[in-house]
């Protein structure tokens, strides 16, 4: 099978191919023209490799993440297994509310072992999310990182706030109090409520937020 | 039908007017300079503020033909931006709605220059990227609301320049200054790149280039690094939140979208994306009254105006909390 561009990102092209027998993602970042030559190598470099060993890392934390094939820094390309399903930004405009709170809620328990694990992802979003019959996979690890400050914590927090919040304005505080009830049952109800804090200090850190 | 327009948040007092069709008949505005080596400090520019309100209004009036009687509305920017500025514009714009009585209209800075790019580029539905001394921030507009889908998470791209000058005892805006040196790079120095999703982080990158300065390397060959490095992070950030909400327009609108570099790099981003990428026209990069009338303007045909009792200065007002009725999305 020739390989089939299935997804655009902005960092990388997501092709569909055949590996081993088995149908595979490749996953190839691609030179950004913006960026000086030695300045985008060097980038996409570091960031292939840092998302295999994350990949690797985060599955032995038991949450689930494609299973990581092949890897070639020269070529910034990983290979991995085929996740056949919609993100969970699609998927959360389908679902029913009991559904979507589910998913949320999970979404929760996955990133609290991540980070009771030690890992945070560095670019939660909910299209980082696949879910493959209802399972859901982790992805994009290019901006994940070893972590154990609440600080890189709270802005994985962060982020999927902002992406719930941007996407699904109407249902966001729904979404996101589901995430939380996930979260906490990973990493226990102190820990929790430590790092909601800490994302409401860096939100407020940003120069315009008015208190009250 | 024309509105008059106040700024004051920040260096800049303007005054602009414009007609409801969008006709900028007057853009007039003084800047305060701070001394080198030191940034605005808020007490001396309201007090330039000051001085200068009477002449620029009066101005502004006169290079559009028309009376304060005859205005449909005064517009002043209420926030974000430094208190004791802020309060120079409203006091002045509140003293005009009660003693000519005429309607009183608030207006969100930030929008200001939002709309004053659609105005003058033509843009329908932008991905925003908004660049200034008190911003940067990605934006996209669903729901009545401009929606954030990045930022900085520290200091902005514009107060990363200011606060490397402060130190190289160049006045503030620095921008231009540091662009020009730029000309004269002759090496790439590798420096922090920290892009957290769509989100950027500038104060790594600010204590690695002086850190850079003070162990001997060339000033020129800094500036180039931290701009190329500072610009790029926002390409990138920019990319994903094209990628993200499938936009098709990148509007590029504030002081900061002045820089030549930062233009071209969203160019590329918009390119690779087949969408188009709309560079605010000069002059309204800076700061401007006219960008606060026209916004006023938009406000007022939506009914928006407030009581001089109520309109009080907003410092820290969000982007993202202003209900905008006029657009459409």
């Amino acid at each position: 099978m020739q390989p089939l561009l299935i997804y655009k990102g902005a960092e990388a092209e997501i092709y569909l191919e055949t590996w081993q027998g088995e149908s595979a993602i490749k996953k190839k970042r691609i030179p950004k023209p913006y960026r000086l030559k030695e300045l985008d190598e060097s980038i996409r470099r570091t960031r292939t490799s840092h998302e295999a060993t994350m990949m690797h890392e985060v599955r032995r934390l038991g949450v689930p993440v494609p299973c990581l094939q092949h890897i070639d820094p020269d070529s910034s390309t990983i290979i991995m297994d085929y996740v056949n399903g919609p993100t969970l930004k699609v998927e959360l405009n389908t679902l029913s509310a009991p559904g979507r709170r589910g998913r949320c809620k999970t979404l929760g328990e996955m990133l609290g072992q991540m980070h009771e694990g030690g890992i945070v992802h560095g670019d939660m979003t909910i299209s980082n999310v696949l879910s493959e019959d209802g399972k859901l996979f982790m992805i994009d690890f290019g901006l994940g990182d070893f972590s154990r400050e609440v600080e890189d914590k709270g802005v994985d927090l962060l982020l999927l706030n902002r992406a719930m919040k941007s996407t699904h304005y109407t249902i966001h505080a729904e979404l996101f109090k589901a995430f939380l009830k996930g979260y906490a049952r990973s990493v226990g109800r102190k820990t929790g409520i430590e790092t909601l804090e800490k994302m409401k200090e860096i939100e407020r850190r940003g120069r315009y937020f008015e208190r009250g | 039908m024309h509105c008059l327009g106040i700024e004051s948040t920040a260096h800049t007092f303007g005054a602009g007017v414009v007609t409801e069709k969008g006709e900028i008949l007057s853009d007039v505005r003084d800047v305060y300079v701070s001394a080198p080596g030191t940034g605005i400090h808020p007490r001396e520019a309201a007090e330039h503020h000051s001085e200068v309100a009477a002449q620029i209004i009066t101005s502004a009036l006169n290079q559009a033909g028309i009376t304060a009687s005859n205005l449909a509305g005064v517009a002043v920017a209420l926030g974000p931006g430094l208190g004791p500025c802020l309060r120079v514009g409203a006091t002045v714009a509140r003293s005009l709605a009660a003693y000519f009585d005429i309607p009183l209209v608030p207006v969100n800075h930030a929008i200001g220059h939002i709309e004053i790019g659609t105005l003058t580029t033509g843009a329908k539905d932008p991905l925003v990227v908004l660049v200034s001394g008190g911003h940067t921030a990605i934006a996209a507009f669903s729901g009545r609301r401009w929606r954030i889908f990045g930022e900085t998470e520290d200091i902005t791209l514009g107060n990363l320049y200011d606060m490397f000058a402060r130190e190289i005892n160049l006045p503030s805006p620095a921008g231009p200054e540091i662009e020009r040196l730029t000309q004269k790079a002759r090496e790439f120095i590798s420096l922090p790149y920290v892009v957290k999703g769509n989100d950027v982080s500038y104060s790594g990158l600010l204590t690695a280039s002086l850190s850079k300065l003070k162990s001997g390397a060339r000033l020129e060959d800094v500036c180039y690094s931290m701009q190329e490095v500072s610009c790029s992070m926002l390409a990138e950030a920019v990319e994903r939140s094209l990628a993200y909400t499938g936009k098709k327009e990148i509007l590029l609108t504030g002081g900061v979208a002045a820089n030549k570099s930062l233009q071209s790099k969203l160019e590329e981003v918009a390119k690779m994306h087949d969408a188009v990428c709309h560079v605010v026209k000069s002059p309204f990069t800076g700061d401007n009254g006219a960008q606060i009338a026209w916004t006023g303007m938009l406000a007022l045909r939506a009914g928006l105006v407030t009581s001089v009792d109520e309109a009080r200065v907003r410092p820290r007002w969000r982007l993202e909390d202003v209900d905008i009725p006029w657009r459409a999305g």
